[in-house]
């Protein structure tokens, strides 16, 4: 009984981080810009891909392109900030940014299908299903591998946020844009780095969601609903409230499946949210960026 | 004669709706519309293609190499009329009904029970034919649907033949878990087999039911660690089958024998999953090495060799069994004389002939005769894939105990 309880923590603790590195871009376009990314999850979808290409055309192992596909998706995000996004935001609303993404979610969607076709891709190299056993515990190196990276990643971006003059910039903007403005910031330039950034992030998770699980275009919707739900459960534009909210999301699934049943996991995922909105709508960590407000 | 301006404007509309409408434009060209929908995107769409090339294949047979269909002397060609459901029930419901609505006579079905259920009521309900190769619930053929046939036994009879399999392995299988998905095909799928399983006398450790939307299945596996049974039977779609073999393999949790309803049979889902593909089983409904007669296609042989030159795609059952939707079809066309919906319907119902996929032969309920049209035990080995059971038709011996994952 005790081992499958610390096996079903071990387990949500290894899948949560992953989600909250798939998150973290989505609060940060959240609590930035107040927009709800519906194409985050083909964001993430994009790195998968890439990473697929990365290792079938030149043999290159997924972990060895995670930064250049972060690279790649940091311009990606960045120019479809500068050249979409901003421009329907400027012309009608906020409200506009919704159409706008989940019309390119679906353009890329089916690109995706029509440039790798719709069956189920992986990029599992052999060392994925290497794993090690502690007393009862069992361990994928992998899942370990990636729970690294996402805690790294997240801390670098907490740590650009807090420390770095570009993330005091970010979060300048996102707390007041006027008055951002008046002390010289250029929130233009701004809001596209955050998208760029939060692209990047998105294509980091893509290549570890590859390695991981199964993907096709079509589980783009899927991320991009794992990302709203980690966002109200940890509060949006803060890395630490995606890490807690995507950490919390994989234990209570974990748990879930191991001691109320695996049909349940998700169901049991969407009360705490709909609680988390009724109880404390901007999350355990939320913070009072204009997004979030 | 003078022509009033009233006479003249009904005759111009009489004329023009005439005109527009597609029954009349089908006939004067001499085509058969074939209506329907496909997922071709979204979740069900890598086996949604294999469906819609083999109707693409066997329509392009009939139409260039038998000259289309013959009904009363009059040659028609056939003309598919496929829409994108993408994998989405919903979706398929609106794209049906409006070819109901523009006049389409006769439907071919979409993949996944999902989409096939509510479709095939709305076919029913407006008393058109429906064929399909990608719905098995057993809802599908208890609703007494009389103008909906389907390829494959329903749902609950589809694991009669993996339960005769375990019992002819003299108690080496006694143990099993079940996995299965919420959805129609794979509940049914994993309920009927639980009757069959205990007749048997095997005991069912564990089922574990799983969300229709899936990412992790870790529970599940730690669970299968800790009580491990002789054979694990997935009823799963192919997303989940590869999800559930990704996570045995990553976590070294080993079962002697591991039963995948939907997924090796796609090349690329043995792709993907490599050398840890090896030692699957699954249910086989055709096989290009089948020797049967076609009244079409000649023979097995020949419609593989005739697939394999018009496509590129990877033959599956699938294919094959969306190519035989159309040629039931065409024989029931032929056999009706006429292209009356009723008549064409009785026409099919009454089918009993040999195909390239074998006897065809639809139960009172409009599914594949489960013994006729049942399924064969496959397993994926180095030489490829191979019929395991019956012994009558088995190309190779089970390998049972399968190796270990991390001695492969």
């Amino acid at each position: 009984m005790l081992d499958r309880l610390f096996q079903a923590l071990v387990d949500g603790v290894l899948q949560g981080s992953v989600l909250s590195l798939a998150a973290v871009g989505f609060s940060l376009i959240f609590g930035v810009l107040g927009v709800i990314n519906l194409s985050h999850g083909v964001l993430i979808i994009l790195g998968a891909y890439l990473a697929l290409v990365a290792l079938r055309t030149i043999g290159l192992d997924p972990l060895l392109a995670l930064p250049l596909i972060a690279a790649i998706c940091f311009g990606v995000g960045y120019l479809y900030q500068r050249f979409l996004i901003s421009p329907a935001i400027r012309r009608a609303s906020l409200l506009s940014s919704l159409l706008v993404t989940y019309g390119v979610a679906l353009i890329l969607q089916n690109l995706f299908t029509l440039v790798f076709s719709a069956d189920n891709q992986s990029v599992r190299p052999d060392y994925a299903n290497s794993f090690d056993r502690f007393g009862g515990i069992t361990v994928n190196r992998l899942q370990l591998i990636a729970f690294a990276i996402s805690c790294v990643l997240i801390a670098i971006l907490a740590w650009v946020l807090r420390r770095l003059p570009i993330g005091r910039s970010i979060r300048a903007t996102a707390e007041h844009e006027l008055a951002a403005r008046l002390c010289g910031v250029d929130t233009d330039q701004i809001y596209a780095i955050s998208f760029g950034l939060s692209a990047a992030f998105a294509g980091a998770a893509g290549v570890l969601i590859g390695m991981l699980f199964p993907f096709a275009p079509s589980s783009q919707e899927d991320w991009t609903i794992f990302g709203f739900v980690v966002v109200v459960l940890g509060g949006a534009g803060s890395a630490a409230g995606a890490l807690l909210g995507g950490l919390l999301l994989g234990i209570i699934s974990a748990l879930t499946g191991a001691f109320v049943g695996p049909a349940y996991p998700n169901a049991v995922a969407f009360l705490v949210l709909v609680l988390m909105l009724l109880l404390r709508p901007h999350g355990l960590l939320g913070s009072a960026f204009h997004g979030s407000r | 004669m003078l022509i009033s301006r009233r006479d003249a404007l009904k005759t111009g509309s009489a004329a023009a709706a005439l005109l527009g409408s597609d029954d009349v434009l089908a006939s004067a060209q001499n085509t058969i519309r074939l209506g329907g929908s496909v997922p071709m995107s979204g979740k069900e769409s890598d086996t949604g293609l294999n469906v819609l090339e083999g109707y693409k294949v066997a329509v392009k047979y009939v139409n260039e190499h038998l000259g289309g269909v013959k009904v009363a002397g009059v040659a028609y060609k056939l003309e598919l009329q496929l829409f994108d459901d993408a994998s989405d029930p919903q979706r398929a419901v609106t794209l049906i009904q409006k070819q109901l609505d523009s006049g389409t006579d006769f439907f071919l079905g979409s993949f996944s029970s999902a989409i096939v259920l509510p479709t095939a009521a709305l076919t029913e309900r407006a008393r058109r034919p429906m064929v399909q190769a990608g719905g098995g619930a057993d809802q599908i053929f208890t609703r007494h649907f009389r103008y909906m046939f389907g390829i494959y036994p329903r749902a609950s009879r589809q694991l009669v033949t993996l339960v005769e399999m375990f019992k002819s392995m003299h108690g080496q299988v006694r143990t099993c878990a079940i996995v299965a998905t919420n959805d129609p095909f794979s509940k049914g799928q994993a309920d009927g087999s639980v009757e069959y399983l205990r007749a048997a006398g095997i005991q069912i450790l564990n089922t574990y039911r799983l969300p229709p939307t899936l990412t992790d299945v870790s529970g599940v596996v730690s669970d299968l660690r800790l009580r491990t049974p002789d054979a694990l039977i997935c009823t799963t779609h192919q997303e989940d089958s590869a999800l559930v073999t990704q996570q045995l393999v990553a976590t070294g949790t080993d079962v002697k024998l591991l039963f995948l309803a939907l997924g090796p049979e796609i090349p690329a889902f043995r792709a993907n999953l490599g050398k840890y593909a090896e030692g699957l089983t699954f249910n086989q409904y055709w096989k290009p090495t089948y020797r049967f007669g076609d009244p079409f296609f000649g023979s097995t042989a020949n419609y593989y060799n005739y697939y394999t030159t018009v496509t590129d795609r990877k033959e599956t059952y699938h294919t094959a069994g969306a190519s035989l939707c159309i040629t039931c079809y065409v024989k029931a066309i032929q056999d009706a004389g006429t292209l009356a919906p009723d008549k064409v319907r009785d026409a099919l119902a009454a089918l009993n002939y040999e195909s390239f996929y074998g006897q065809v032969k639809f139960t009172a309920d409009g599914d594949g005769d489960a013994v006729l049209m049942g399924a064969v035990i496959s397993q994926v080995q180095p030489s490829g894939l191979e019929v395991v059971f019956p012994p009558k038709v088995a190309t190779a011996q089970l390998v049972y105990p399968i190796p270990n994952w991390a001695t492969r």
